[in-house]
């Protein structure tokens, strides 16, 4: 007897033996691998088409100059361009403008229009460069005229030389589509114009976006970005094409990581149904190995088979996996869009990259896990003592030794201290340690906490009174929890993830819920089309709808973007009337406030959002410098409020004090209040009429309030997703191990069966232990998903998004899943039960045929 | 008590196990069966338990045709009249001694106050709380005996009940079986291949393929 | 040598402006631009500068140079200013009212083929203009500046060759057909103004592969400025100016029609003294000796001509063949444009450049 035949002998007799429990956590550990792996292809895919289709706009420039502001004056552009060292200087205005009737969702009815100044460009993003029709060269600097990429071109339903109506301001404008822009990367939604027509069109006269810069041969990039920074002093930002990176990287950084973290969840589900399929394999196995052991069997030659048929389970998972997540990253990137409709990477239609190296390691995650799932159990077999393993009867005890409490008290202790420190590189890395840990330490307890629990049950109750089979049920459960609880593992953490995303989502929906009413308190909000810098709205205009019967109160407000850190992306600034006396009644402050009565009368006061303090060290109380109006003025930040818009930062502030500062008077938005008994829709008649009623995009706060909704629940579908995922990997953990309980416990039923149990009850009985561990198993979830739910709610979101929440439970939801839960296991343990009255369950009684 | 009417059970075609077989066993009676593996001895005992029927033929059990019952009127028959000792023992581990030893009255609605006497007179007084882990082979057929005569049965089964015994084990166990089914009234049926254990019985019968045939003298120990 | 290493993609511009649109096809006349009139009576130094209410206008310098060691070089500068006739009403300051064009180009016949390089841009920022008054063209670091005493500088500096030269006139200025009234085709609107300067004489520095070179010589320097558009019917044109080494100056030209034939000719010859002939359509003949197939393009172009104006007959020779400017990299203009020996009855009789476009078809992207 070789031992390589032997190792086949045993894995290939075992296999087919318990295919079914094989078959199971293979697919576990496809699916995990699947999973985390689709969700990296699509989550790089989308990454990588997103920043490639970033940098196709800004070219192949050597520096990028910025103002501090969204835009910055034209003046400094022949300065550049005559600057000694500047072999080239390429001005951009990029505006996001408004496309009427598009408006479908936060950033989708925006169209991306790039100003270039076709001359320039050609040398540094020669991919802007518009394809007229044969002979109208001059199209492209025309100030009627604009170029669609061909995805914009099938967004907007228009062709060469169709017309196309724009919203500019208040003002709606036509151009000629005079071509296509070729080489735009596939699904990239943009537009390109003459500069000089976008200045024009668009109201933006003398405005800039950016400066992109080549630099003549020999001169070093950092020693001239340093240089060229202090030459241009505070109001200007000079960055390098790895700073355009890192910011575009730092926008949707969060979001990948906490849906690579999700997917991992799933992968981690896989590992538990990989240990108790190994752990159940091995008790079942006891006999065989302690066989093996007496006829000479090495320990070293029992750790490594059993370890090697754990890693070819590994390996074939793993392969399938990836497999499978390619499969599923391909159809989720066709149909759902390379953010899964989150819009966290609008206008991007990426196409997947397989990357080996990426394979090799998703690969490695999956056999790892597995090889991790397998050494304990390897290790147990090896241990036990092969005189006593022979005797049949102590399957149960073998298990006591992996549920040691100290494990599970030191997963839970870290856990706790993990919840109390700080993100890495502003990323909640020890909270979902700390999650990994509770679900560990959990699911460790769960054997302990079962026998404890049912033993309890079966002290309290009488046999008597709850009759044989509850008896039995109890008394298994009681006595032999461990093979219990492993099959429970799966389920345990799959569910317990399903209640803490419930938790965490619903305390998310309920708190934007409230503060969507503190936000949208006004019954019609009106919207010029916004184009960069500009508000739409100038004096005239204001006094118009001011003018206008049928308003309490009408407030208007100026929205601009500032770049406070080169390497974040922009800050919103909100101008607007703020109540002095009470900044709550207009904010949604959190208790983070100077007391209104104590503001300093000489001092302008801002609030900030919650991600302020977060990415800039805002502080209340303290005195920060912000480049609005003509030089940097100083503020005081007054308060903290909450904002679920915009993770990046939000600022709010006085708007009388914006206009002193900048002279500018204009505004985007009007939040308009009706007087009692005026019917809105009469409003939005008498707004419609006004000279320029035809451009406003008039809002009702209700059906923003539903769009807002709208947006999140598609947020969070991929979410479910993965969670739905996980539980059913949980319940085809259940289904394997039942069924091979129900296997090993043959030679049980038939001695029941003799001794006059009815099939009807055996049935109830193995209904019974299934119901009763799983309603264990739905309590201990509970307790676990909202320990989980805290860290997600209090830790996880705040350092991820930056915002809080106030935790709300779904108890109607949860109980539903609960029953679910219930009623799926019990109906499984019931479906393998059918085994246990089978004929063969009579026979099993015998020793001697 | 117990009647068997040309029965007849095959398992194929040309495979027939029992043919035409008869025979009477009379209440009190304890009667060991012989006979070559792959006579029909276990198919003998599974028709008599009702956990299997016959192709042809009728089994009664105190009047009672146990062969034409439903699954579940069967099992409710073995439930009350039949108690089972089986070679491998079959206690169920996850339960106590005691606990293993009331199933049957649990089972049957019946009061469970009896099973510490029960423990006493198999000889494992004191030690209801203990789990079978704890027990050897012979003590682990001690609860088997309690449990498969505490609900005071008509008709004992006991398959080859010393076949992983030692044989001074053996014949302590042998002696248990035959004493608590006298104890009790009840009827017995002990299959073995051990001529001691057929020596316990009251009359030994023969399994062959012509029918059960009591023993030659000779063959009585 | 680099190529198009400016990447202008408006060097379509260039085929129509040298062929003064030869683009066939519906223009709208534009009411913003002047028409050329014969009547108008051209003035300087006014007219030095640009006119910016024409379409299109061009400063044009060709020349032989020669460097210390009596090598000989061929050099062409042009800036042209083209009118978009668009955007008047766009108060943007990048509003692309006028483009302003400029080519460079060196013939050196140790290299064996053209070196070339142009760049558009729009006027505006100080960066790009053609200012009126006096000649002073810039585009980016490019430069054409005409100063008080009447004198031509030029700076132009590509990636790896370049020069920088002074111009300094030794004759007075040429002013062409009608006293500047330049007739392009039968029809009275078909016309420019046109002006030349010959026999400049040039002192400066050439860059060839970074490094600067000590040169002089002769060149010739035409400005022409038009609203108008070539007949239909043309095809292409020949064009030839040249500095005789008696002192005198010989310009010719015929526009050729799509028939064969050719839609327009003129020729004119100013001896040393300053009398100037003229010669009619039909008193002007091109003849080609030799042809060059450009391995770039494929076109065939007739390098080596026989030029008749009147009585004379003038042979040209040219300095290398592959003189061909070749753009179709980023558009599709591609013409020859290059440095020529005159004989007159098998002596020497100057050094000129001689153009002839219309040779390739327009390419289509």
């Amino acid at each position: 007897m070789k031992p390589p035949s032997i190792f086949r002998w045993m894995m290939i007799s075992e296999w087919r033996a318990h295919i079914m429990q094989i078959a199971v956590a293979l697919i576990a550990i496809a699916i995990g691998v699947a999973m985390a792996f689709s969700i990296h292809l699509i989550n790089s895919a989308a990454f990588n088409e997103f920043s490639a289709a970033s940098k196709s706009l800004s070219g192949q420039s050597d520096l990028q100059v910025r103002g501090r502001k969204a835009f910055l004056d034209e003046a400094l552009y022949p300065l550049l361009a005559k600057h000694s060292s500047i072999a080239l200087a390429n001005p951009v205005l990029e505006l996001d403008v408004a496309v009427p009737g598009k408006q479908q969702g936060r950033n989708d009815h925006k169209l991306k229009i790039i100003g270039i100044d076709p001359f320039r460009a050609a040398q540094i993003s020669p991919d802007l460069l518009g394809v007229p029709e044969e002979g109208e060269t001059l199209d492209r600097i025309a100030s009627d005229t604009i170029f669609l990429s061909p995805a914009a071109m099938e967004w907007l339903q228009v062709e060469q030389g169709d017309a196309l109506q724009l919203q500019a301001g208040l003002q709606a404008i036509t151009l000629r589509v005079a071509g296509g822009l070729v080489r735009a990367r596939a699904g990239q939604r943009i537009a390109v114009m003459d500069i000089g027509a976008v200045q024009w069109r668009f109201g933006q006269i003398g405005q800039l976006s950016r400066i992109e810069l080549k630099l003549k041969d020999g001169i070093n990039h950092a020693a001239f970005k340093t240089r060229l920074a202090k030459e241009l002093g505070e109001s200007y930002w000079v960055m390098e094409a790895a700073d355009q990176e890192a910011r575009i990287a730092n926008m949707s950084r969060a979001y990948r990581i906490n849906l690579n973290m999700l997917a991992l969840v799933a992968l981690f589900t896989g590992t538990f149904l990989v240990f108790s399929t190994q752990a159940l394999s091995v008790i079942r196995r006891r006999q065989q190995f302690a066989l093996l052991r007496v006829l000479g069997f090495t320990r070293q030659q029992l750790l490594r088979q059993i370890i090697a048929e754990g890693g070819f389970l590994g390996i074939m998972g793993s392969v399938l996996g990836l497999g499978l997540g390619y499969a599923v990253a391909a159809v989720a990137i066709r149909f759902l869009g390379g953010d899964l409709g989150t819009n966290f990477f609008p206008g991007v239609k990426p196409g997947i990259f397989f990357d080996p190296w990426d394979a090799v390691i998703f690969f490695a995650i999956g056999l790892s896990v597995t090889l991790l799932g397998s050494i304990a159990p390897a290790l147990e077999a090896v241990r036990a003592r092969p005189a006593l393993a022979l005797r049949s009867g102590a399957e149960d005890a073998v298990m006591a030794k992996l549920s040691s409490p100290w494990f599970a008290v030191i997963c839970l202790s870290l856990a706790l201290l993990f919840t109390q420190l700080p993100p890495i590189f502003e990323l909640p890395v020890f909270g979902y340690l700390a999650i990994a840990l509770l679900l560990i330490g959990g699911i460790t307890l769960m054997p302990r906490f079962a026998a404890w629990t049912f033993a309890s049950l079966l002290n309290r109750l009488h046999h008597e009174r709850i009759g044989a089979v509850f008896t039995l049920a109890l008394a298994r459960l009681a006595n032999a929890p461990n093979q219990a609880a492993i099959a429970l593992g799966g389920i345990l953490a799959s569910f317990s993830l399903m209640v803490a995303m419930a938790i965490m989502v619903t305390s998310f929906r309920v708190s934007i819920d409230a503060w969507l009413g503190q936000v949208l308190p006004a019954d019609l909000y009106v919207r010029a089309a916004a184009i960069g810098d500009q508000g739409g709205f100038q004096s005239d205009a204001q006094n118009a709808i001011i003018a206008l019967p049928g308003f309490d109160r009408v407030d208007f407000f100026r929205t601009q973007q500032l770049t406070l850190d080169i390497n974040r992306p922009d800050v919103t600034l909100f101008a607007r009337p703020v109540d002095k006396e009470d900044p709550r009644n207009t904010l949604p402050l959190t208790d983070d406030v100077i007391a209104p009565g104590s503001l300093p009368e000489e001092v302008m006061p801002v609030w900030v959002s919650e991600a302020m303090v977060d990415l800039y060290g805002y502080r209340v109380g303290e005195k920060v410098v912000l480049p609005i109006g003509a030089v940097p003025s100083e503020f005081l930040v007054a308060g903290v409020w909450r904002d679920y818009g915009r993770q990046f930062g939000a600022i709010q502030m006085q708007l009388t004090d914006y206009q002193r500062l900048t002279g500018d008077l204009s505004v985007n938005n009007v939040a308009l209040w009706l007087q009692a008994g005026t019917s809105s829709d009469t409003v939005v008649a008498s707004l419609r009429q006004l000279p320029f009623g035809a451009a406003l995009e008039i809002s009702r706060s209700s059906d923003m309030r539903a769009l807002s909704f709208e947006i999140f629940d598609r947020s969070f579908a991929v979410t479910y997703l993965l969670e739905i995922v996980a539980v059913v990997i949980g319940l085809l953990g259940v289904a394997a191990s039942f069924s091979a309980q129900i296997l090993a416990r043959a030679k049980e039923f038939g001695m029941l069966r003799h001794i006059g149990v009815m099939r009807r009850q055996i049935l109830v009985m193995l209904t019974a232990e299934g119901g009763l561990l799983t309603a264990l198993g739905v309590v201990l979830g509970f307790v676990l998903g909202w320990g989980i739910s805290l860290i997600l709610v209090f830790i996880v979101n705040p350092q991820s998004f930056h915002w809080t929440m106030q935790l709300h439970l779904p108890w109607g939801w949860l109980l539903a899943i609960a029953v679910i839960m219930l009623i799926s296991a019990a109906l499984t343990a019931l479906f393998f039960g059918r085994k246990a009255v089978s004929v063969q369950v009579i026979r099993a009684v015998r020793e001697d045929w | 008590m117990l009647e068997l009417r040309n029965i007849t059970k095959g398992y194929a075609e040309n495979r027939k196990v029992l043919i035409n077989l008869s025979y009477t066993l009379n209440a009190g009676e304890y009667v060991a069966i012989m006979g070559e593996s792959g006579v029909g001895k276990s198919t003998l005992l599974n028709l008599i338990a009702g956990l299997d029927s016959p192709d042809s033929g009728e089994i009664r059990i105190n009047g009672a045709a146990i062969s034409s019952m439903q699954d579940d009127a069967a099992t409710q028959l073995r439930r009350e009249q039949f108690g089972f000792i089986f070679q491998a023992f079959h206690v169920l581990p996850h339960l106590t001694l005691a606990q293993n030893i009331a199933l049957p009255l649990l089972l049957n609605g019946i009061a469970t106050d009896c099973v510490n006497q029960m423990l006493e007179q198999v000889g494992l007084h004191g030690r209801g709380h203990h789990f079978p882990r704890q027990l050897s082979g012979g003590e682990l057929q001690r609860v088997a005996i309690a449990r498969a005569l505490i609900h005071r049965p008509r008709l004992v089964l006991a398959d080859e009940p010393t076949g992983n015994l030692d044989p001074d084990t053996a014949h302590e166990i042998l002696q248990l079986i035959r004493r608590e089914i006298k104890a009790n009234g009840a009827t017995g049926i002990i299959v073995t291949h051990s001529h001691m254990a057929a020596a316990t019985a009251d009359r030994v019968l023969h399994l062959t393929k012509n029918g059960l045939h009591p023993a030659q003298p000779g063959h009585n120990l | 040598m680099k190529r198009n290493k400016s990447g202008s993609n408006f060097n379509v511009f260039v085929m129509l402006l040298f062929s003064c649109l030869l683009i066939t096809g519906v223009y709208a006349e534009s009411n913003r631009l002047k028409p050329v009139t014969p009547d108008y009576q051209l003035s300087f130094p006014m007219d030095y500068g640009a006119h910016q209410d024409f379409r299109i206008e061009w400063w044009y310098i060709t020349g032989w140079l020669e460097t210390e060691d009596k090598k000989p070089l061929g050099f062409q500068v042009t800036f042209f200013r083209y009118a978009t006739d668009r955007n008047h009403d766009n108060p943007s300051r990048f509003a692309a009212k006028d483009l302003i064009i400029a080519h460079l180009a060196l013939s050196d016949p140790a290299v064996g083929k053209l070196m070339h390089v142009e760049r558009t841009a729009r006027e505006g920022f100080d960066l790009a203009y053609a200012k009126p008054g006096n000649t002073n063209v810039r585009l980016d670091d490019w430069t054409l500046v005409r100063e008080e005493d009447g004198r031509y500088q030029v700076d132009m500096q590509a990636s790896d060759f370049g020069l920088q030269l002074s111009l300094t006139p030794t004759q007075s200025m040429m002013l062409q057909d009608m006293d500047g009234f330049s007739r392009k085709g039968p029809k009275p609107e078909q016309a420019s103004y046109y002006y030349s300067e010959p026999h400049l004489s040039v002192t400066g520095t050439v860059l060839r592969q970074n490094k600067p070179v000590t040169v002089k010589g002769r060149a010739w320097l035409d400005h022409e400025w038009s609203t108008a558009h070539l007949d239909s019917d043309a095809d292409g044109w020949d064009w030839v100016g040249a500095n005789l080494d008696d002192g005198s100056a010989l310009v010719a030209f015929q526009i050729r029609a799509k028939q064969g034939g050719k839609v327009w000719a003129y020729a004119a010859l100013r001896d040393a003294k300053g009398n100037m002939t003229l010669f009619d359509p039909d008193q002007v003949e091109f003849t080609p000796i030799r042809t060059w197939r450009s391995p770039h393009t494929e076109a065939v172009y007739p390098v080596a001509m026989h030029i008749r104006t009147g009585e004379i007959e003038w042979r040209l020779t040219p300095l290398l063949d592959d003189q061909e400017l070749d753009a179709r990299q980023s558009t599709a203009a591609v013409y020859w444009e290059g440095a020529v020996m005159l004989t007159k009855d098998n002596k020497p009789a100057g050094r000129g450049y001689l153009e002839l476009t219309g040779y390739v078809k327009p390419l289509t992207l």
